[in-house]
C-alpha cells in the first residue's frame, strides 16, 4: 500500500517534470515524450503506435527483426537526401506471395516496413544512428495504403501522422564534413505521388527487377527471391536468369549505360513510365524504355515551367551541362528539383553518374 | 504625305522599351487582411483532404491557410471541396518545400468551388485522370514581385474527361493561367486570366468549348496547341467563341529578363498574341472580340515555326481545319513586339509595312504531300470576316529559309470555304 502510495507520488513526480522540461518545445515534440500509451494490436490497422506491430524484438529502435520478417534491399536504391534505409517485408502466416505474369502478387495483410535513419558518423554506420521516421505500406482489402510513422526524440516508439511533417538532421559525413539537412517527412498522400501505377498504390522496390540480386551482405551472397522462395513465402521465381533484373547502379563492374539506366529507373521512373503520373511530359526513365525521343534525348519538354532553365532539350547528347534533365537534379529549388519529392539535397554522386553518361551519348 | 524616317537603332530602341515596361501585378483583394488560421486549423484541413471518404464535403472556413504541404485529394469519388469564397478562404504554398503542385486531385466527380490558392512554387491545382472535375469560383494566383518566380499551371487539369472551369481566376502564371492538357469533353467559360503569360490553353485536348471569357493582359490571351511526343498525340474539336482578348501585350516572363525562350513554348510567345493556334486541329474562333493585342490578333502557326523536331508518332505539325469568322478586331496598339522572333517576324516582314500590328496571320506551312502550292488552300484555313478588305492580315513564306523571308496580303486563298467544326458540350453542361 505505502509502496503504492510512493509510485504513484513518483508518477506524479515525472509527469511534472515532464510537463515542465516540455515547456520550451512544441506542441508536437511535447506529446511524443509522454510516455506511450497503450494500444491493443487488435487487428485494426493501421496502429497509432509502431510498437504494437511488434516487428521489432527488444528495444524498437535496434530494429531487430522478429522471426517472421524478410529483410529485402534493391538492387539499386533511391536517394532521399543521402538517408539509409532498412526494409522489411511481412507476409501473414500461411500466406504466400506469387509471382505472376511477371509480377509478385503479395497477400492481404502484407506490410512493407521502410525505416530511414541517419548514423550520427556516416564513418561508422554501425555506431549511433537516428531514426527519422518508418513507412509503411500496408495491403488491405481495397489494396495498398501509405502510412508515415514519425520517431520521437528519445527513440523509444514511432507515431502514426498522416499530415507528415519537418525535423533537421545533423550527421558527419564520409569526408569528415558536418551536414545538416531539412528533412522533410512526406504526408500520407504524398506518399502516392511517387507510389503510384494507374492511380492505384503500389510498392516500388518490391518487383522482381529490383529484388532479382545477390545481396553481399551476410555469410554468403544469395538471391532474396530464392531465400523468399526457401522460406515458403514466394512461389513461381523459377530462377535468377529466367527474370528481369536491375543492376546496382554503385557497381563501377557494370558498364555506363547500364548504370546511368538503373539510376533512372529507380529514381525516377516510378512517376515517369506510361502508367505513372508524370506520364503527362512523355518522358519516361524505365530501365525497358528503348525509345531515344520517350528517354529525353532531343526532345523538348511540355510542362516543366521553371524547371527547364535556360535549356531546349530534357537531354541533349554530348552536353550535360545544356540538359534540362541534369538541371533538375542539380537544383534543391522546389519546383525545379527532381524528384519532386524526397530531396531537399543534391545527390553528387548521381549527377556524376548521370552527367557521364549524357557526355557520351550522341 | 511626308514619311517620317526615324534612325533604326532608335526605333528598336523606343519599341524595347515599351515592350519591356509592360508588366502588371495586379490582385483581386488583398488576401493578407484574412485572419491567420492557427497550425492545427491548418493541419485539420490538411488530414481532411487525407481522410475524405467517398460523397463528402471538406469545407474550408474563412481566413489565411499557411501550408507546408500538399492537400492531396486521392481517388476519390463525388467528393466537393468548398471554401467560403474567393475573397474569404485563401490557401498559400508559399511554404511549400517539396511536391509539383499546392492542391492535386485524382478521382471522378470532383467539384472544387470558392477558394483561392496562391504562391504555390510549381502548379496551383492540378486534377489528373479525373473522369468529372468542376473548379468553379476559384482564383489562382501568385505574388511575388519578381514575375519569373512565379509557378507554372494555375489551374491545370491534365489526362481528365468531362472538365469544367467556370467563373474562375487566373493571373500571373509564367505559363499558362488556365491550362487543359490531354483531355476531353471541356468547357472553359464566364472565366478571367490575366497577368499571366498565357491566358487560357487548351493543348492536346479534344472536344473543348472556350467562351465568355476575359483574357486581358497577358502575352498570349487564348491559345490552342498540340505538342509532339505526348501520351495523347494529338488533338482537335475546339470552339473559341464570344470571349473578349483585350490588350495581351504583358512582357514574356516564362523565362528571366535577359534569358531568351528555352524548349517550352510558351515562352517564344510575342507579347501582344491575341489567339496562337499552334499545330491545332478543327478550331472555330467566332464572335470574340479582339482588340489592341500589339502584334497579331489570331497568329496560324504550324510546329515547324518553332525550329524544334517535328517527328513524332500519331502527330502532325501543321495546323489544319481552321475556321475564323465574325469576330472584331482593333489593331490600334502601338507595335509589335521585338523581344521574341515570331514578334520581330510580325514587326519587321508583315505584309503591311515595318511596325504595323497585324489583325490575322499565317505562317503559311503546308503539307507538301497534300499540295504543290499554299493558293489551293491544302490545310483548309477558312477565315470569314466581314470587312476583311480592311483587315491587316499577312501570309508568311519561309520556305527560303531566315535570309529570305516573304509575306502577302493575300487573303483569297483562304477566304472561299468554311469548315464545319463539331463539338459536344451537352453532358458536361449541368455539371
Amino acid at each position: 500500500m505505502i509502496l503504492n502510495k510512493f509510485t504513484s507520488w513518483i508518477t506524479f513526480g515525472i509527469l511534472l517534470f515532464a510537463i515542465f522540461s516540455c515547456k520550451k518545445e512544441t506542441p508536437e515534440q511535447a506529446v511524443a515524450k509522454l510516455p506511450v500509451e497503450e494500444e491493443n494490436a487488435d487487428g485494426n490497422l493501421p496502429y497509432k503506435w509502431l510498437s504494437t506491430y511488434s516487428f521489432f524484438e527488444g528495444e524498437l529502435n535496434k530494429l531487430h527483426q522478429n522471426s517472421e520478417l524478410l529483410e529485402y534491399s534493391p538492387a539499386s536504391s533511391l536517394f532521399t537526401d543521402y538517408a539509409f534505409k532498412s526494409r522489411f517485408v511481412s507476409i501473414p502466416k500461411d500466406s504466400i506471395a506469387e509471382i505472376i505474369d511477371g509480377e509478385i502478387n503479395f497477400p492481404e495483410g502484407t506490410i512493407f516496413i521502410k525505416n530511414f535513419y541517419y548514423p550520427e558518423d556516416f564513418r561508422k554506420p554501425e555506431d549511433k544512428k537516428r531514426i527519422i521516421e518508418t513507412r509503411l505500406l500496408i495491403l488491405g482489402s481495397s489494396g495498398w495504403e501509405a502510412y508515415p510513422y514519425i520517431w520521437n526524440e528519445a527513440q523509444t516508439d514511432a507515431q502514426l501522422k498522416v499530415v507528415g511533417g519537418q525535423t533537421k538532421v545533423k550527421f558527419t559525413n564520409l569526408d569528415g564534413k558536418e551536414q545538416v539537412i531539412d528533412y522533410l517527412i512526406p504526408n500520407k498522400n504524398q506518399c502516392k505521388s511517387c507510389h503510384n501505377k494507374n492511380e492505384q498504390m503500389a510498392p516500388i522496390g518490391a518487383q522482381i527487377k529490383h529484388l532479382n540480386w545477390e545481396k553481399t551482405e551476410g555469410a554468403s551472397p544469395k538471391n532474396q527471391l530464392i531465400v523468399w522462395q526457401e522460406k515458403g513465402k514466394l512461389n513461381g521465381f523459377e530462377s535468377p536468369l529466367s527474370h528481369p533484373s536491375l543492376i546496382n547502379y554503385e557497381d563501377k563492374n557494370q558498364t555506363l549505360n547500364l548504370r546511368a539506366r538503373a539510376y533512372l529507373d529507380i529514381n525516377c521512373a516510378h512517376c515517369h513510365n506510361a502508367e505513372g503520373p508524370a506520364s503527362t511530359s512523355g518522358l519516361f526513365l524505365d530501365y525497358e524504355e528503348t525509345d531515344p525521343l520517350k528517354l529525353g534525348l532531343n526532345k523538348t519538354p511540355v510542362a516543366a515551367g521553371k524547371g527547364a532553365g535556360k535549356f531546349t532539350y530534357d537531354i541533349l547528347p554530348g552536353k550535360p551541362d545544356e540538359s534540362i534533365l541534369l538541371h533538375r537534379m542539380k537544383s534543391t529549388e522546389v519546383g525545379v528539383a527532381m524528384p519532386e519529392i524526397g530531396r531537399t539535397t543534391v545527390h553528387e554522386e548521381g549527377i556524376q553518374l548521370i552527367r557521364e553518361w549524357i557526355l557520351s551519348l550522341k | 504625305m511626308r514619311k517620317i524616317a526615324f534612325p533604326p537603332a532608335l526605333l528598336v530602341f523606343f519599341l524595347l522599351l515599351i515592350g519591356c515596361s509592360d508588366s502588371n501585378h495586379e490582385q483581386l483583394f488583398d488576401s493578407s487582411k484574412l485572419p491567420k488560421k492557427s497550425i492545427e486549423e491548418v493541419e485539420h484541413i490538411i488530414e481532411a483532404f487525407i481522410m475524405a471518404e467517398d460523397s463528402s464535403v471538406i469545407e474550408i472556413p474563412e481566413g489565411f491557410y499557411e501550408l507546408n504541404t500538399q492537400l492531396i485529394l486521392d481517388n476519390k469519388s463525388n467528393v466537393t471541396i468548398k471554401g467560403a469564397g474567393m475573397m474569404k478562404t485563401v490557401l498559400s504554398f508559399r511554404g511549400l518545400k517539396t511536391g509539383g503542385e499546392g492542391v492535386k486531385i485524382v478521382g471522378n466527380n470532383i467539384k472544387i468551388e470558392d477558394l483561392t490558392i496562391e504562391d504555390a512554387p510549381g502548379d496551383g491545382i492540378k486534377a489528373q485522370h479525373t473522369d468529372g472535375i468542376v473548379f468553379r469560383k476559384i482564383n489562382v494566383t501568385w505574388t511575388n514581385g519578381d514575375k519569373s518566380k512565379n509557378g507554372t499551371y494555375g489551374i491545370y487539369p491534365v489526362q481528365c474527361k468531362n472538365v469544367v472551369i467556370d467563373d474562375c481566376v487566373a493571373s500571373h502564371s509564367k505559363d499558362a493561367g488556365i491550362y487543359v492538357g490531354q483531355s476531353e469533353n471541356i468547357i472553359v467559360k464566364n472565366s478571367l486570366a490575366f497577368g499571366n503569360v498565357a491566358g487560357i490553353e487548351i493543348e492536346n485536348s479534344d472536344n473543348a468549348e472556350v467562351f465568355n471569357n476575359v483574357a486581358r493582359n497577358n502575352s498570349g490571351g487564348i491559345l490552342v496547341f498540340n505538342l509532339p511526343g505526348l501520351p495523347k498525340s494529338d488533338g482537335k474539336g475546339t470552339k473559341i467563341y464570344n470571349n473578349q482578348i483585350l490588350e495581351n501585350n504583358h512582357k514574356n516572363f516564362a523565362t528571366p529578363i535577359g534569358e531568351g525562350p528555352n524548349g517550352n513554348t510558351v515562352t517564344m510567345i510575342p507579347p501582344g498574341s491575341g489567339i496562337v493556334l499552334l499545330a491545332a486541329k478543327d478550331v472555330e474562333v467566332f464572335g470574340n472580340k479582339i482588340l489592341r493585342n500589339k502584334t497579331a490578333g489570331i497568329a496560324i502557326a504550324s510546329y515547324q515555326i518553332t525550329g524544334f523536331p517535328t517527328d513524332a508518332p500519331n502527330w502532325s505539325p501543321y495546323t489544319s481545319n481552321i475556321y475564323v469568322h465574325d469576330n472584331e478586331y482593333d489593331r490600334s496598339k502601338g507595335f509589335p513586339d521585338l523581344t521574341r522572333e515570331l514578334g520581330q517576324l510580325v514587326s519587321l516582314y508583315n505584309a503591311h509595312g515595318k511596325a504595323k500590328t497585324q489583325d490575322i496571320i499565317y505562317d503559311g506551312f503546308w503539307d507538301q504531300n497534300l499540295s504543290k502550292t499554299i493558293e489551293n488552300n491544302p490545310m483548309k484555313i477558312c477565315i470569314d470576316e466581314a470587312n476583311m478588305s480592311e483587315l491587316f492580315f499577312t501570309l508568311f513564306d519561309l520556305s527560303g529559309g531566315k535570309e529570305e523571308i516573304k509575306s502577302s496580303k493575300n487573303y483569297q486563298p483562304f477566304t472561299n470555304c468554311t469548315v464545319s467544326v463539331a463539338t459536344d458540350i451537352s453532358v458536361i453542361q449541368s455539371l
